[in-house]
């Protein structure tokens, strides 16, 4: 079995004890919490399908490694896992604060596209009706030797000029007769 | 073979736990091992055929169009069970996020082993992890980066 306390760089004999003043560089175990959670924001991110949520622990890990900063500069301890958690946070945070904006920008092409679709199929339609306006129909049934053939037109101006004359035709053939009560 | 008593048997024990405790790269090694065997649980305790997965595509969601990362939790559960060719249909990208993962899980049992059994070499140790790591992470996920970033 090794002593893992003869590495200079690892295990140093914390000082404090029970009762007794905390002597581990201040600010430390916010550093791990800080650099974890920003590597998982990080990573989460980068992930289309969380990285929305990212902004929450990504938040967490900022404010978490400001707090071990200030610790720090005030019992004028080591920063490098602090500095290391705040810039992993930040850019963490960043890439999900712009997947937000993207997302949204998705979300209102999504809706202009649609109208856009909408304002087609309108104009599409009223072409359509237009030319039905304006087209011929020709019926024909055969049955055997005997064959019918029906042809007419159903141009709206033709129908408003055949209504016009007939109005006329009224007003000059009119027959009527008025019956007085006696 | 000499016979300590309980209490210093307890109190080396305790030590040995503040020991790692006190190393911050074992700490985090440990925390990440951790979050990686519950993702690998995830994976196995849901299951593709039910489809009961807590964690919709918030994108999809959001958006109503699908992203690169849709369909990998099922490709996570069906790798789990061995069905590659199912899980490369469900997401292309499935299998490589997986072996990241898989692989980060063995770097943290070999890095932490390694750190503890040679301590001379805890700083190389350090920076060869966060560059491998950081080129795992680049090569893994860029196709994800790629459309995330593909407005720029």
């Amino acid at each position: 079995m090794e002593d893992l306390s003869r590495n200079p760089n690892q295990y140093k004999e914390p000082v404090s004890g029970p009762g007794q003043p905390d002597k581990r560089p201040g600010g430390q175990n916010l550093g791990v919490a800080a650099l974890i959670t920003a590597i998982i924001t990080f990573v989460f991110a980068v992930i289309p399908c969380v990285g929305l949520m990212a902004v929450i622990p990504g938040i967490i890990a900022i404010v978490l490694a400001s707090v071990g900063l200030s610790q720090a500069s005030k019992k004028d301890s080591p920063r490098g896992i602090l500095v290391a958690g705040l810039i992993i946070g930040i850019v963490g945070t960043l890439i999900s604060i712009s997947q937000i904006f993207v997302a949204g920008e998705i979300a209102k092409k999504a809706d202009k596209w649609s109208n856009k679709i909408e304002k087609i199929v309108d104009e599409v339609q009223k072409d359509v009706m237009k030319e039905i306006e304006d087209a011929n129909i020709d019926i024909r049934i055969q049955n055997g030797d005997e064959k019918v053939e029906i042809s007419t037109s159903v141009n709206k101006k033709e129908r408003e000029q055949t209504l016009e004359e007939l109005e006329m035709g009224k007003t000059s053939d009119d027959d009527t007769t008025l019956i007085r009560p006696e | 073979m000499m016979i300590q008593p309980l209490s210093v048997l307890n109190r080396t024990t305790a030590c040995s736990g503040n020991k790692l405790l006190d190393q911050p790269y074992l700490v985090i090694n440990l925390v990440f091992a951790g979050i990686i065997v519950m993702i690998l649980a995830y994976s196995a305790i849901f299951s593709a055929e039910k489809d009961n997965y807590p964690v919709p595509c918030i994108h999809e969601k959001v958006t109503g169009e699908e992203c690169p990362s849709c369909g990998i939790s099922h490709s996570f559960s069906l790798i789990m069970r061995g069905r590659i060719g199912e899980a490369y249909d469900w997401n292309t990208n499935g299998m490589r996020v997986f072996l990241f993962f898989f692989s980060q899980l063995l770097m943290r049992i070999f890095f932490s082993r390694t750190y503890l059994t040679d301590p001379g070499s805890s700083r190389e140790l350090i920076i060869l992890d966060i560059t491998g790591s950081s080129l795992l992470f680049l090569i893994t996920f860029m196709p994800f980066m790629i459309y995330l970033f593909r407005w720029i």
